[in-house]
């Protein structure tokens, strides 16, 4: 059994364009409470399966006895709480419930109120109906030839459905066609399609509501799995992943605020300080994924991660999580490709070693273009998803016949002692950290390089530069080659660091 | 002899009634990692995978260098690396110049603190897919590094084992010992200074004179006060001759394996 609801002011005003929140019209949103089946004919036309509702909705139980009777007050059970909902929507709708679609739209466009058409029953309450009223697009009749089939049909003196209906097929076919065919069987409520199903909405957000607030991660961790087991179903569900997760939590202070806020905003009439504080006391997280990914514990590990670095500062009433569907990943590996990491693996160790040593302190180096030494930046580290053209064989690794010499750089420099003669350094004295030391006779030196930079920005550099090899008498170590430099902006010594 | 005589009868004796218990599996032989010197490669083939290679000297041994060429023969070989920094050492300059490729490096640095050094190898040990994980412990004081507790060792041999991954350990001190598949120890032995250098300011009005020292020294002595320059790349030390002595495993013929570090 297919329902048709019609929606009479918006067939008259051509409002077609509202769409609600889930955007789809209201005449679609009301159908979906009822079925999943639905079709949007037009914009003021909606049909919907409503098979199998009279388990819903129940019958009589005094009519009963007869079987009949208890199919047509189930079917009229459904058509009136349609109409129910439909009254709450503010909805002036016509109904229309048969075994077939088309002859319900039909029915729904041309009778007021309700009707509901047995199957026996489709001429009789479609004969009558004006020949105006057919549809020529649900027999997929263009519209130029539609024209030419009404001029037709005037000339034939057919006026009504029945009078369409009646027609012998066999000359409607001669003159008319398969379009007359199929719109004889329209009129006569014969036809046989499948309807055209509007598809529901897509959830890619899962919210839930505490009923108490949440303070601790572990319980917490709980409410998040289900949630992300929930999201990622339904990317799963079409095919998708994602490379972007947004969580949005409602802390406990939050809604203080807008209690006490909303009060004294009412009180002052000010709506504007309801929004800020609002705003400002949500806690939002945004996780970039490097790789689209559906795997719903290696979300939860990045998220509790996340958490626990960046903790809200109050517990927790309502979470939020919503995705951005994108396409999955799709690699082709290679036999003679070195092994990587795996990126959903990889993504859980960057988050852990952040946690661990902190989120500046991993990731790939970038030099900077700058004259300043030891100048880079940490940037994330990814995965590089381009190989490079011509892959290099183990003898090319071996390019390059001079090896380079090691440097290990001290961050920060070590203050020094040092010891001058002529501006020449002869001895030089550092500790560092964890009691490590330099110390020692200068056997060599070379230097001085003096260098310079920034002098437009208060942190200017300039400076001496000398590679010095020491040889402490009294240590066990033999010689030791250090770069050392005087900052001529205070005049003090450093190590800057070692030839290693 | 005759005990392995006896050793084999006994095991044929055994063969059918127990099978094939004693048969040995046929060992394949340990795939390695290119050092990316060519000296190093040719003597020991390179740093075993799965397994721990320990590399320990004294400060400016050459420790750094033999780490930055096999950095780069990784990289090259599209290799992803990491490598944990206790001490915040590493030179980004010289790594550019051996041609490290910092897209395929993670770098994590530990701001001093040795057991985060130790817990972030663990992490990536077994997170997995690193071709050359290095650990950086040249700057801890070697007292400090004698008193890791072993276990730390053989948890990381084992998270190697059957893996193709290599973990590179840089000491001050031997200290891995028995769980390090392979042990070097590196001593500088000579350095190489300019026998002469004229380098010009920029403007070219006041330069600098080599002048010979005592003992062969060298000093470069400024003869006039020099004008600011911002050029970073100079420096004197031009090479360093570096010595590699095998310390595990042991063999009856060792050869001496030297190779030099160039500044360029």
């Amino acid at each position: 059994m297919f329902a048709c609801i019609y929606d009479r002011i918006a067939s008259k005003t051509a409002a077609t364009d509202s769409e609600n929140e889930t955007g789809f019209s209201p005449l679609v949103d009301l159908a979906f409470t009822f079925s999943p089946l639905v079709e949007q004919t037009k914009a003021d036309t909606v049909v919907f399966d409503v098979t199998g509702q009279d388990l819903l909705f129940g019958t009589h139980p005094n009519v009963l006895a007869n079987e009949l009777n208890a199919q047509n007050d189930s079917v009229r059970n459904v058509a009136d709480e349609i109409a129910r909902r439909a009254a709450k929507l503010n909805l002036k709708i016509n109904i229309a419930i048969a075994a077939n679609p088309d002859a319900a739209i039909h029915a729904a466009r041309c009778c007021k109120g309700t009707t509901i058409i047995d199957g026996d029953d489709v001429l009789l309450h479609l004969a009558p109906l004006s020949i105006r009223k057919l549809d020529y697009s649900l027999a997929r009749v263009e519209a130029d030839r539609a024209e030419e089939i009404q001029e037709t049909f005037a000339l034939w003196g057919v006026c009504t459905f029945g009078d369409l209906a009646r027609l012998p097929l066999a000359g409607v076919a001669e003159r008319l066609g398969q379009d007359g065919v199929r719109l004889q069987k329209l009129a006569q409520g014969k036809t046989d399609r499948q309807i055209h199903l509007v598809r529901p909405p897509i959830g890619f957000e899962q919210s839930l509501e505490l009923e108490d607030p949440i303070s601790e991660l572990e319980p917490f961790s709980f409410i998040l799995s289900r949630l992300l087991n929930q999201l990622c179903a339904n990317l799963h569900e079409y095919a998708l992943a994602t490379n972007e997760l947004r969580l949005r939590l409602v802390t406990e202070r939050c809604l203080e605020y807008r209690l006490q806020s909303g009060i004294s905003a009412a009180n002052e009439k000010d709506p504007t300080e309801v929004g800020v504080l609002n705003t400002c006391d949500l806690h939002e997280r945004t996780i970039t994924l490097p790789v689209p990914m559906r795997d719903p514990k290696t979300l939860l590990r990045l998220l509790l991660f996340d958490i626990e670095a960046q903790p809200p500062s109050a517990p927790i009433i309502k979470v939020s999580i919503s995705a951005q569907p994108v396409k999955p990943r799709a690699s082709q590996t290679g036999l003679f490709i070195p092994l990587a990491p795996e990126p959903e693996k990889l993504e859980i160790t960057l988050a852990r070693l952040a946690k661990l040593v902190g989120g500046e302190n991993v990731g790939s180096p970038e030099s900077l273009d700058a004259h300043r030494p030891d100048s880079f930046r940490m940037k994330r580290f990814r995965l590089a998803t381009q190989r490079k053209k011509s892959r290099s064989n183990l003898q090319s690794v071996i390019r390059n016949p001079q090896s380079v010499m090691g440097f290990r750089m001290f961050r920060p420099a070590w203050r020094v002692d040092v010891e001058t003669i002529q501006g020449k350094p002869t001895r030089i004295s550092a500790r560092g950290q964890a009691s490590t030391r330099i110390r020692g006779q200068v056997v060599c030196a070379a230097g001085p390089w003096r260098g310079s930079g920034d002098w437009w920005r208060s942190d200017v550099w300039a400076r001496d530069e000398w590679d010095v090899a020491l040889v402490d008498p009294n240590a066990r170590e033999s010689k030791v080659i250090c770069r050392i430099y005087r900052d001529l902006t205070n005049e003090q010594w450093f190590v800057e660091g070692i030839y290693d | 002899m005759n005990a392995a005589v006896t050793k084999k009868q006994i095991e044929s004796t055994l063969t059918d009634r127990f099978g094939d218990v004693f048969e040995r599996f046929e060992r394949l032989p340990p795939k390695t990692l290119s050092t990316g010197i060519g000296e190093i490669d040719n003597a020991l083939h390179g740093f075993p995978r799965g397994a721990i290679t320990e590399i320990h000297g004294t400060a400016s041994s050459g420790r750094t260098s033999l780490l930055l060429s096999a950095l780069a023969a990784a990289t090259s070989q599209e290799e992803i690396c990491a490598l944990v920094d206790c001490s915040d050492t590493f030179d980004l300059s010289s790594a550019a110049k051996a041609e490290v490729d910092f897209d395929r490096l993670l770098w994590i640095r530990c701001g001093h603190n040795l057991e985060r050094a130790f817990k972030a190898v663990d992490l990536i040990l077994h997170a997995g897919g690193f071709g050359l994980v290095a650990l950086n412990l040249c700057d801890v004081p070697a007292k400090t590094v004698r008193r890791v507790i072993s276990t730390w060792w053989f948890r990381f041999r084992r998270a190697l084992e059957n893996t193709p991954n290599a973990l590179i350990v840089l000491t001050p001190i031997a200290a891995v010992h028995s769980c390090a598949a392979l042990v070097l120890e590196v001593k500088s032995e000579a350095s190489v200074w300019p026998n002469s250098l004229s380098l010009l300011s920029e403007n070219r009005y006041s330069s600098f004179t080599a002048q010979p020292e005592h003992g062969g020294h060298l000093s470069l002595v400024q003869t006039s006060l020099p004008t600011f320059s911002s050029n970073k790349d100079s420096h004197f030390l031009q090479a360093m001759n570096i010595r590699v002595n095998r310390e595990r495993p042991v063999e009856w013929q060792t050869r001496e394996i030297k190779f030099k570090a160039h500044f360029h």
